[in-house]
């Protein structure tokens, strides 16, 4: 008996050590290209990553990345696997009563509905399709509330599935953030486009941690205003996602605007 | 009284899960009517002295039995989605095929189909000869020996061991919902208790009343089992 | 795996097959294959501790301290009531947060403890796990589920022992812990074989969960890179080839199952060697 006792209060005993955290270990979800996904080598790369990095290396921490699934992401954080996530998570009210949220590093943008070319999409009037979306996530929460009544809302594990999913027939549209279909709807040549303006749901992208953890918290927001002051956020937006929006070019468009509308109000006074 | 036993979080737990046991409960009933007339010949099959029967019925029971619930879920969604476009769709049966009421059935038939077979299997080899050879001698086609003396003798003798697959069955039907997509608010016992979870973070609750159900569930399952049973056996007591 | 093969090698296969073994051997696949060892490692090592608790079990079952009894049928009377696949997500998570609620008593403040919505109530109470840890969590749950099956089966093989051998033995001058663990216990195994070689078929199958609990093991990576991509940067622009890993996946358990029935086969005529009891 004492043979088989003794593996068993070791095993026990290695698991009732608390491992104390001095790495600073991030998960992300390793399936959400170009956010973050795994490369050919099997590693997790992708904007976040990157962007995880860099800022790690601006608040001087030693970092680590981990792949967590996207619908256990928030609960592991609060159990206490890591410190952060950087998942292309939204910032919305119904999660900030869980975790804390750092300021942004990407800016809030519309989510977009995607189809099969040749789908009639009346988009002011969604009735009696079947709508694919990630599950867990603030689109899914939105089809839920607009369009659960008339719609059927099919709900995956992964972005991906969606995708699968509209390819395969199963789902008439799906619904994504920002970003998420770009590359996708650009490889269909032209089987998959976009429909509809989209809708803004949820808010910007920032990293989620556990709510005691301000410290944390207050080292990425200084990193994260440096590196959006001195270009590296954009750099990598424009890496990852080819486009916008980008934080200094905001300034810029806001400008545009402020000039147009002033113009405006000079040919009014004119006139 | 009353009000403070009905708002304790144990009975609002239970009133919130008993929906989802429902689907517990649909993918069971679904599966255990057809599930066992396909086992019966699955089991007859391997049984077969012929070996273009027995041999498919050998290798799927073989298959489905050595490979877990949990892949054959995984695997048979994505043959369908993949065969969608070609077949579901031009037949114009797509809506339920894909769906998960109707996919999660179909392999928890496959699967426990196999499982019951060999059960059957086993007391088809155990059925006494001498029962089967003085039917025989008495004149009886072989129709009237299979109802007469295999049937019941193999119903008998497999009884306890098919009541545990169907225990068994109404536990893999967690299963579903891990790997199907899920269809609005159509969630099952560990689906819910999981998303409950994921709210309070309190495990003992949610996945307490869960096991509750499933416990009482397999209770029902022994009782009604026991029943027959005796049907089975009243001509032996 | 291109850049190691040979000339005259590379010009046996076409252009297309030189793709696919490119695809198949880059770093993503070989971690894929190489994650097998998680599914082993679990299985053996939840099958040791099975066998521990299935041990204990028996016992509590045949104690003559009805307190005891209880407990063991209790044990294996709930863990048969109940799925696995919920003991497999329930003890980690439950172990877990028992051992937080300890560390918490000690190292936070009551009114932490109190007032706190999250779990746990305060940071030094938070205890991190990895990868590993739930590796080794997961197989103590897999042990405490199949220990209760482990327990029926060394419960009933105990009975079958014959009570002529253990008599003789008594004959022979043994006392009764010689005759125990002499001869009970070693008979016993051969009864509790066949049994014990179902449990392990179970316990492989289960080790399929693993991915549930975040451990990158076969199925995590299968369904991975079955999943379609269409975003080069990530890699080979595939549509989704679910069904060609998972039935990877599904002929790996069957030949795991096969080499198992062999393996026990074998153990199965040896421990019963010199005895007609068993014999069919």
């Amino acid at each position: 008996m004492k043979k088989i006792i003794l593996p068993v209060a070791l095993a026990l005993s290695v698991l009732t050590t608390p491992v104390m955290a001095d790495k600073i270990r991030i998960a992300t979800e390793g399936a959400y290209a170009p956010w973050n996904f795994l490369d050919d080598d099997g590693k997790l790369a992708g904007f976040e990553i990157d962007l995880g990095n860099a800022l790690c290396a601006e608040a001087k921490l030693d970092c680590e990345f981990k792949a967590n699934e996207w619908d256990s992401i928030i609960p592991n954080l609060i159990a206490g696997n890591y410190n952060a996530i950087m998942a292309g998570m939204s910032i919305t009210a119904e999660r900030q009563k869980k975790i804390l949220f750092s300021n942004e590093y990407y800016p809030v943008n519309k989510s977009k509905l995607a189809t099969e070319s040749g789908t009639k999409v009346d988009v002011d009037n969604i009735k009696g399709m079947k709508i694919g979306v990630q599950g867990a996530t603030v689109q899914a929460d939105w089809l839920e509330k607009n369009l659960g009544a008339d719609n059927t809302i099919k709900s995956y594990e992964k972005s991906d599935q969606t995708v699968a999913a509209l390819y395969g027939g199963e789902v008439d549209i799906v619904l994504a953030g920002d970003g998420a279909y770009d590359e996708v709807i650009a490889a269909s040549k032209g089987k998959l486009v976009f429909v509809g303006p989209g809708y803004d749901i949820g808010g910007g992208i920032g990293i989620g941690m556990l709510k005691t953890n301000t410290e944390l918290a207050g080292k990425f927001n200084a990193a994260i205003a440096t590196l959006k002051a001195n270009g590296t956020v954009d750099t990598l937006i424009k890496k990852y996602f080819k486009k916008g929006p980008f934080y200094s070019v905001t300034m810029d468009s806001l400008k545009d605007k402020i000039s147009a509308l002033s113009a405006r109000v000079d040919a009014l006074e004119k006139k | 009284m009353i009000d403070a036993i009905m708002n304790s979080a144990i009975i609002q737990e239970i009133i919130l899960l008993a929906k989802p046991a429902l689907f517990n409960a649909y993918f069971a009933l679904a599966s255990i009517p057809i599930g066992f007339p396909f086992a019966i010949f699955l089991a007859l099959g391997k049984f077969s002295t012929n070996k273009w029967i027995s041999l498919p019925a050998r290798a799927f029971i073989y298959a489905f039995r050595g490979s877990p619930l949990f892949i054959q879920f995984f695997m048979f969604y994505a043959l369908m989605l993949s065969l969608n476009k070609v077949l579901w769709k031009p037949w114009g049966i797509d809506e339920w095929v894909l769906h998960p009421l109707f996919i999660g059935p179909f392999v928890l038939i496959l699967n426990t189909g196999a499982y019951a077979a060999e059960i059957f299997y086993g007391a088809l080899r155990t059925i006494p000869k001498g029962e089967v050879e003085a039917a025989k001698a008495m004149g009886m086609s072989k129709s009237q020996v299979f109802k007469t003396v295999t049937w019941p003798n193999m119903l008998r003798l497999s009884w306890p061991a098919y009541t545990n697959e169907m225990v068994f069955l109404f536990h893999s039907t967690s299963l579903v919902y891990f790997t199907l997509p899920v269809i609005n608010e159509q969630k099952d016992l560990m689906n819910k208790a999981g998303e409950l979870f994921e709210k309070d973070y309190n495990i003992y609750l949610h996945f307490g009343v869960a096991g509750l159900y499933f416990l009482i569930a397999s209770l029902i399952i022994f009782y009604l089992s026991e029943l027959m049973r005796r049907r089975l056996n009243r001509h032996l007591a | 795996m291109l850049e190691i093969m040979p000339d005259w090698l590379l010009s046996w296969f076409s252009d297309d097959s030189l793709e696919m073994i490119d695809y198949l051997t880059n770093g993503k696949h070989l971690t894929w294959y190489a994650s097998v060892r998680y599914t082993l490692f679990a299985a053996v090592l939840s099958a040791l501790f099975a066998i521990g608790f299935g041990l204990i079990g028996a016992a509590l079952k045949q104690s003559g301290f009805f307190l005891f009894r209880w407990i063991g049928n209790f044990y294996t009377a709930i863990v048969r009531g109940i799925p696995d696949i919920l003991f497999i997500l329930f003890f980690p998570l439950a172990i877990e947060q028992g051992v937080e609620y300890f560390i918490a008593r000690s190292k936070c403040t009551a009114e932490q403890i109190a007032t706190s919505v999250n779990w746990p109530p305060c940071e030094a109470a938070q205890w991190f796990l990895t990868t590993n840890d739930y590796l080794l969590m997961a197989c103590l749950s897999l042990g405490l589920v199949y220990g209760a099956f482990v327990a029926n089966v060394i419960y009933g093989a105990l009975q079958a022992v014959p009570k002529g051998q253990l008599e003789a033995a008594s004959a022979y001058g043994f006392n009764q812990k010689q005759i125990f663990w002499k001869f009970k216990i070693r008979q016993m195994w051969a009864y509790a074989l066949p049994g014990l070689s179902n449990i392990w078929m179970l316990l492989i199958k289960a080790t399929a969960f693993l991915s549930l609990l975040q451990v990158t093991d076969i199925v995590y990576w299968a369904g991975l890179l079955g999943t379609a991509n269409y975003f080069p940067s990530a890699g080979m622009v595939h549509p989704n080839w679910n069904f060609q890993y998972y039935f990877v996946l599904f002929v790996f358990y069957i030949l795991l199952t096969m080499v198992s029935e062999k393996f026990f086969n074998m153990l199965q005529a040896k421990a019963s060697r010199g005895m007609s009891v068993v014999e069919r």
